[in-house]
C-alpha cells in the first residue's frame, strides 16, 4: 500500500493515539488484577490453616475465578498494544522501502544508520507464549528458521558476500526471492556500498523476527560458550564470536567475545550485541580453513 | 639604516625614542635653510624629522613676525604680474642680494616701484591684490609661500620619479592657490581619506582588545602603550616609493602600493611639514592593504632600532621594548596577514576598555588638528563609502553617474539592511522560543526525524556526563597523576588497536613524549578515543599525530566532537593551523572535519617540524578564531530555523494569489521578472540583472524586453551549434530520436520523462530554450534516462557517458557551463 510521508505520519499518529488509550486501559486492568490478586492471597491465607474449605469460601473462591477472565482481558489488551507498536514498525519499514524504491533516497549518514540498526533490534517484538509451556516459533531468539523458510521482502538477513579479499557476512535486506533460480536478491544495508547481491539460499541467513524472553524461554537463547556469528558493534558485518553471557532479561543483550587477532588473547574484550544480531554460525569452507 | 635617526640627546622613553624613527622630511627644509639661513644650520644636526618640523614652524613664526612689507615682498615672488598681457608669474628682485654672515637676507631698499627682474614691471603690479587684504589673509598666503618653497626644494632633491611628480603636482597646486588666494584642496583620482575601513589604528586597537582583552588593566595598559607606540611610528614613518620596493612587492600588488604611496605623500607625509595642506594621520586613513604592504619592513626596522637603542632606554621601558614588543609585533603580524582575522572586521564588537577608547578618541582628535579637516571621523555606514581606486579621472564620473541613477535602489537596499538590523531582540527571542518549543516539531518531522548533526549524540552524552574530555600528557619535570598515566596507557591501547600499521613502540614513544599531548575521550572512566597532537607555538601550527576511536564506539559522532573540542582548545591557545599526514582511510574523516589537501601554510613553517610519513597525504585545516566549533552546527541550525521562521512570517504577511500571466499565450517570449505581479511585494531584488541573461539594465521600462530577445537570439545560435555537434558525435546514435514503443515495449513504463535529440531540436526551433539551463536540463535527462534504463555494461550506457562528457566540454568551451 503506497502512501506519502504525510499519510504515513497520520497513520502513525492514529496508532499512537490508540496506543495511548490502550496504555490507560492497561493501567485500569492492572489495578483490577492487582486487587484480585490481593483478594486471592487473603482468601488463601485464611483457607490454609483450616485445611478444609468451608462452603462459604468455596463460593468466594469461585467468584474469584472471574479474576482469571480479568487477567485474560489484560493480556488481550497488552497484546493489542504490542500489535499497535508492531504496526507502527511495519509502516515505518514500508515507508522506508518505498522511499528507497522511489530512488530519491537521501543517503542516510552512517551514524544514523547505526542508530537505526540498534533501535530496530531494541524494538524487535518480544515473543510471549499463549500458554506457559508453548514452544517458541522459529526465528524467535536463537531458534533457526525452518529449512524451507523464505525471508520476505524487506526482512533483514545476514548474507555471505564476496568482499575484496575474503567473504564477509554482511547485514543485508531482502529485495526479493526468485523461486525459479532459488536465489535471493539482497541489498547491502550500508548504503555507501550501494551493492546488490544475488545469492543462493545457502548464503542467506534470516535474522530473528522476535526476541525471546530469557525468563520464560531460556532455551530459545544461545547458552554461554556457544560459537555464534554476531554483528560487530557499530559495523554492518557479522564475525565469529563466543557467547560470554546470555541475556537475563528481555531487554538485555548478549555479551560476546569476538575473534580478533589484534588482541593478545585472540578475542576482543566483552562487547554487547542485541539478540537480533546473534545467529548460529554457518561455516563456509573458506572460513573454516582460516580458523 | 635610512629610516633611523641616530639623534643623541635626552630621549628617555621608548615611546619618544621611537617617535624619531621616521626619516626626516626629505630634508627639504634643511636645504631651504642652507640657502637662506646658513648661519642657523648647525652642522652636527642630523636629519631629524622632529627638528626639521620644529624649524619649519619656527621659521614660519619668524616670517609671520616680519613687517607687512616684507611679507608682501615674499608673496610677490609667487604673484603674477597684473599688467595686461604680461605673462610674468612672479616678481623677481633685480637687485643684487647682499649677504652678511650674521643677518638674514638684506633687502633694505625694496619698494613698490622696484622693477621685476623678469618682466620689468614694478613690484606694485605684482602685489596690487594684496594691499587691502587682512593680516590674517596675508599670513595664510605667506605660509603657503613658505610651503611652496619647501616643496620646491624637496622636488629638486627627490630622486624617485614618481615622488618627484607628486611634489611637482603639489607645488603647482600651491602656486595656483597663492595666485587665486584660495585654500588648497586635493581632488581627483586619488580619492579622499579615509581610504580603507577599518583603519589601521582601529584594527590595531581591535587586535589589542581581541588578544589581550582578558588581561588585567595594568598589563592591558602596557599592550595599549605598545599599540600606540606602533601607531605613532607608523604615522611618522617614511615609506619607500615603489621603485625602492621592487623586490619586495609583487607585480599584482604594485599598482595598489603605488596609489597608496602617492596618497600617503599627498595626505600624510608632505602636509606634515606643509601645514597649508590638509594633513591626515597614516594610521587613521589607511587600512589593511597598506599595512600589509609595509608591515614587514617596518616591523623589522623597528626591532633593529629597539635593539640598537636599548642602552638609551629607561630600564623599565627596556623590558617592554626588548621582550614584549617583538612578541607583540609578531602576533600583530599574524593577524594583519590573516585572511579572516576578526581585527579587520568592520563590525568588530569587542568593546575595548574605557581607557583604550579614550586613547583611540584622542588619536582621532589629533588627526583633525587644523580644525578644517573633518573627514577623519568615520561615517556610520562605511561600506558604501569605500573610496574606489580610480586611476583614470574619467571613470569617477561614470561612477558618479551610475550611483546617481541607482540612488533609489541603493537607498532601498540600505533601508532593508536597516530593518534587518532592527530585527528586535523580542522578535528573535520569540522565534527562538517557538523553535525551542517541543511542540513546534510536531508533524511528519517528529515521526521521521531529520538527519541530526554528526556530533549531536556526543554532545548530549557529554552534557549528561556519560563521556568526558581531557587533555593529558606525560611530563618529565613534574609529577604526573596516576589517573593521567592510566589514561595514557588506555589511549596507547586504543591507538595501537585502531592503527595496526603503526608499530606499537612508535605509538608509545609519541604518546608518552612530554611534548605531545592527547585529547582523551573518556567513557566509564576509560579512554575510548583520542587525538594525539603536538603543538608548535613558534610555527603557529599543531601536528595531529594519531586520531582514533575504538571500533565498537565508532560512528557515534565522537570523532567529530573530539576534533571540534581540539579546535576550540587551539583557538584558546592561539594556534590556528592543523596539519596532519592522513593515510588513505583517514582522508575521508579529515575532509569531513574541514581539512584540505591544499596546504595554505608556507612550507618553511612546517618543514623539519612535522613528522613526515611516506605514502600519507598532508592535510591542512585553518581555524577561524571567531567560531566556537563545538557549537557550530547548533548555531547554524538555529540560524536556519530563524530564517525559515522569518520567511514563513513574511509569507503570511504578503500572501496573495495573483491571476496567471497571459502574455506568453499572446506570443511574448520573455518578460522582466520585476513585472510579474506581486513579485516586488515579496522583497525581490533584481540582483541577477547582470547574470546569465546579461540583461544589463533591468530597472527601466521597455528596454529589457528587447534585451531579452537579443539575448535569446545569441543564445539560440550558441545552443544550435552545440546541439548540432552533439548530434554529429559518434556516440549520439542511440539518442537521435524517441525510443520506439514497439521495439522496446516496457521503456515507457520505466522512463516517465523521455527525451531525445530530435525533440530537443524541435524545442530549440520553437524557441523553448530561453535559458541555457533548460537546454542543459533536457540534455542531462537524455543521459540519466539512458543510465536508468540500461545497465552499466551496455553499449548504450557507455554512449551516454561519452556523449555527456562531450556535451559538457562543448558547453564549457562557450562558457555556458558553470558547475
Amino acid at each position: 500500500m503506497p502512501f506519502t510521508a504525510d499519510a504515513a505520519a497520520t497513520q502513525i499518529q492514529e496508532r499512537l493515539k490508540n496506543l495511548y488509550h490502550l496504555v490507560h486501559e492497561i493501567e485500569t486492568h492492572r489495578v483490577r488484577s492487582e486487587h484480585n490478586l490481593n483478594n486471592i492471597m487473603k482468601s488463601y491465607e485464611k483457607v490454609t490453616p483450616e485445611d478444609k474449605v468451608s462452603p462459604y469460601y468455596q463460593q468466594k473462591l469461585k467468584n474469584l475465578n472471574a479474576a482469571i477472565g480479568d487477567s485474560q482481558q489484560e493480556e488481550e489488551i497488552l497484546r493489542k498494544a504490542l500489535g499497535k507498536i508492531n504496526e507502527i514498525r511495519a509502516i515505518r519499514n514500508e515507508r522506508r522501502i518505498q522511499a528507497r524504491n522511489a530512488g530519491n533516497k537521501e543517503t542516510i549518514r552512517r551514524g544514523a544508520l547505526m542508530k537505526m540498526v540498534l533501535s530496530t533490534a531494541q524494538t524487535l517484538p518480544l515473543y510471549v507464549g499463549k500458554t506457559p509451556g508453548a514452544k517458541p516459533p522459529p526465528l524467535c531468539g536463537a531458534i533457526p528458521a525452518e529449512p524451507t523458510y523464505i525471508a520476505k521482502m524487506g526482512d533483514m538477513v545476514a548474507a555471505l558476500v564476496k568482499g575484496s579479499e575474503e567473504e564477509d557476512w554482511i547485514l543485508a535486506e531482502v529485495v526479493q526471492f526468485n523461486p525459479t533460480t532459488n536465489k535471493y536478491e539482497v541489498d547491502d544495508i550500508d548504503e555507501e556500498q550501494k551493492d546488490r547481491h544475488i545469492l543462493s539460499r545457502r548464503r542467506v541467513v534470516p535474522l530473528p523476527l522476535m526476541r525471546a524472553n530469557p525468563e520464560t524461554d531460556p532455551h530459545a537463547l544461545f547458552p554461554k560458550g556457544s560459537i555464534v556469528m554476531a554483528l560487530y558493534p557499530q559495523t554492518t558485518c557479522f564475525y565469529k564470536a563466543v557467547v560470554n553471557q546470555s541475556p537475563t532479561t528481555a531487554t538485555e543483550e548478549y555479551e560476546v567475545l569476538f575473534e580478533d587477532a589484534n588482541y593478545a588473547s585472540g578475542y576482543s574484550p566483552p562487547l554487547n550485541v542485541a539478540q537480533r544480531y546473534v545467529i548460529s554460525i554457518k561455516e563456509s569452507k573458506k572460513n573454516k580453513s582460516q580458523c | 639604516m635610512k629610516n633611523m635617526s641616530t639623534e643623541e640627546g635626552n630621549r628617555n622613553s621608548a615611546l619618544q625614542s621611537l617617535e624619531e624613527t621616521g626619516q626626516c622630511v626629505t630634508s627639504t627644509s634643511q636645504h631651504a635653510g642652507n640657502s637662506r639661513e646658513p648661519s642657523t644650520v648647525r652642522p652636527q644636526e642630523q636629519n631629524s624629522r622632529q627638528n626639521n618640523l620644529q624649524r619649519i614652524q619656527q621659521r614660519k613664526q619668524q616670517m609671520l613676525n616680519l613687517p607687512q612689507m616684507k611679507k608682501i615682498l615674499k608673496i610677490a615672488t609667487y604673484s603674477a604680474c597684473k599688467v595686461d598681457d604680461c605673462k610674468c608669474i612672479g616678481w623677481k628682485n633685480s637687485q643684487v642680494i647682499t649677504k652678511s654672515s650674521k643677518n638674514d637676507t638684506q633687502q633694505p631698499v625694496i619698494n613698490f616701484f622696484d622693477p621685476c627682474k623678469s618682466c620689468k614691471h614694478v613690484l606694485e603690479n605684482h602685489v596690487s591684490h594684496l594691499t587691502n587684504q587682512s593680516e590674517e589673509e596675508i599670513n595664510k598666503l605667506l605660509c603657503m609661500v613658505i610651503d611652496a618653497d619647501n616643496i620646491f626644494l624637496g622636488l629638486q632633491k627627490e630622486e624617485d620619479p614618481d615622488t618627484k611628480k607628486v611634489y611637482f603636482y603639489l607645488y603647482k597646486l600651491l602656486r595656483k592657490c597663492i595666485q587665486s588666494m584660495t585654500k588648497p584642496t586635493i581632488e581627483g583620482p586619488l580619492g579622499q581619506p579615509p581610504f580603507e575601513r577599518p583603519s589601521i589604528a582601529k584594527a590595531v586597537m581591535n587586535f589589542v582588545a581581541y588578544k589581550y582583552g582578558h588581561l588585567p588593566q595594568r598589563d592591558m595598559q602596557a599592550m595599549c602603550d605598545m599599540a600606540k607606540m606602533f601607531l605613532h611610528c607608523l604615522n611618522h614613518w617614511n615609506f619607500d616609493p615603489l621603485s625602492a620596493r621592487r623586490g619586495t612587492i609583487s607585480v599584482e600588488e604594485a599598482p595598489a602600493y603605488k596609489i597608496n604611496h602617492t596618497r600617503w605623500l599627498v595626505f600624510c607625509h608632505i602636509p606634515a611639514f606643509c601645514d597649508s595642506l590638509p594633513h591626515y594621520d597614516t594610521s587613521l586613513v589607511f587600512g589593511r592593504t597598506f599595512v600589509q604592504a609595509v608591515f614587514k619592513p617596518v616591523s623589522r626596522q623597528l626591532l633593529d632600532k629597539c635593539h640598537s637603542e636599548r642602552d638609551k632606554l629607561a630600564p623599565e621601558k627596556r623590558v617592554i621594548v626588548l621582550t614584549h614588543f617583538p612578541k607583540f609585533l609578531s602576533m600583530l603580524e599574524a593577524e594583519i596577514y590573516s585572511d579572516n582575522s576578526p581585527i579587520w572586521d568592520s563590525d568588530f564588537k569587542q568593546v575595548p576598555p574605557t581607557y583604550l577608547q579614550s586613547a583611540l578618541e584622542s588619536k582621532a582628535n589629533q588627526g583633525r588638528r587644523t580644525g578644517e579637516f573633518e573627514k577623519v571621523t568615520v561615517p556610520p555606514n562605511d561600506k558604501d563609502n569605500y573610496t574606489t581606486i580610480n586611476i583614470s579621472p574619467g571613470m569617477k564620473k561614470i561612477h558618479e553617474k551610475r550611483s546617481h541613477s541607482e540612488g533609489r535602489s541603493d537607498v532601498k537596499r540600505r533601508k532593508n539592511e536597516e530593518t534587518f538590523e532592527d530585527l528586535s531582540e523580542e522578535t528573535v527571542a520569540e522565534i527562538v522560543a517557538t523553535i525551542n518549543d517541543p511542540n513546534y516539531m510536531c508533524g511528519p518531522d517528529a515521526v521521521f526525524p531529520p538527519n541530526v548533526p554528526r556530533d549531536e549524540t556526543a554532545k548530549i552524552e557529554e552534557s549528561r556526563k556519560i563521556i568526558e574530555f581531557h587533555v593529558v600528557g606525560n611530563s618529565l619535570t613534574q609529577p604526573v597523576s596516576k589517573q593521567t598515566m592510566l589514561w595514557l596507557i588506555g589511549l596507547h591501547n586504543v591507538f595501537s588497536h585502531q592503527l595496526p600499521r603503526m608499530p606499537k613502540e612508535y605509538i608509545s614513544q609519541l604518546v608518552f613524549d612530554p611534548k605531545h599531548k592527547t585529547l582523551a575521550l573518556i567513557k566509564d572512566g576509560r579512554p575510548i578515543g583520542g587525538i594525539c597532537f603536538r603543538m608548535f607555538p613558534t610555527q603557529g601550527f599543531t601536528e595531529i599525530v594519531f586520531c582514533a576511536v575504538t571500533s565498537q564506539e565508532q560512528v557515534k559522532g565522537y570523532g567529530t566532537h573530539l576534533m571540534n573540542m581540539l579546535k576550540d582548545y587551539h583557538i584558546k591557545n592561539n594556534i590556528l593551523h592543523f596539519l596532519t599526514f592522513a593515510d588513505e582511510f583517514a582522508i575521508g574523516y579529515f575532509k569531513k572535519q574541514g581539512f584540505s589537501k591544499d596546504i595554505k601554510l608556507p612550507r618553511s613553517m612546517y618543514q623539519g617540524y612535522i613528522k613526515d610519513y611516506e605514502g600519507a597525504t598532508l592535510m591542512h585545516c585553518e581555524l577561524n578564531a571567531k567560531i566556537v566549533y563545538t557549537e557550530f552546527t547548533a548555531v547554524i541550525r538555529k540560524q536556519k530555523e530563524i530564517i525559515k521562521k522569518l520567511i514563513h512570517q513574511r509569507q503570511q504577511e504578503i500572501q496573495k494569489v495573483h491571476p496567471g500571466l497571459t502574455c506568453f499565450k499572446e506570443g511574448v517570449r520573455g518578460i522582466p521578472v520585476e513585472s510579474i505581479p506581486g513579485i516586488r511585494e515579496t522583497g525581490w531584488k533584481s540582483y541577477t540583472q547582470t547574470r546569465t541573461r546579461g540583461v544589463a539594465k533591468g530597472t527601466q521600462g521597455p528596454e529589457p524586453m528587447e534585451a531579452c530577445l537579443d539575448i535569446t537570439d545569441s543564445l539560440y545560435n550558441a545552443l544550435k551549434n552545440v546541439l548540432n555537434s552533439v548530434k554529429n558525435h559518434s556516440t549520439a546514435w542511440p539518442f537521435l530520436k524517441p525510443v520506439d514503443k514497439n521495439e522496446v515495449p516496457d521503456y515507457y513504463d520505466h522512463i516517465k520523462y523521455p527525451m531525445d535529440l530530435k525533440t530537443m531540436s524541435d524545442r530549440l526551433k520553437a524557441r523553448y530554450y530561453v535559458t541555457r539551463r533548460l537546454f542543459i536540463a533536457d540534455m542531462t535527462r537524455i543521459f540519466t534516462n539512458c543510465r536508468l534504463y540500461n545497465s552499466p555494461d551496455t553499449e548504450y550506457y557507455r554512449c551516454a557517458n561519452a556523449l555527456e562528457k562531450y556535451f559538457q566540454t562543448r558547453m564549457k568551451e562557450i562558457g555556458f557551463w558553470d558547475k
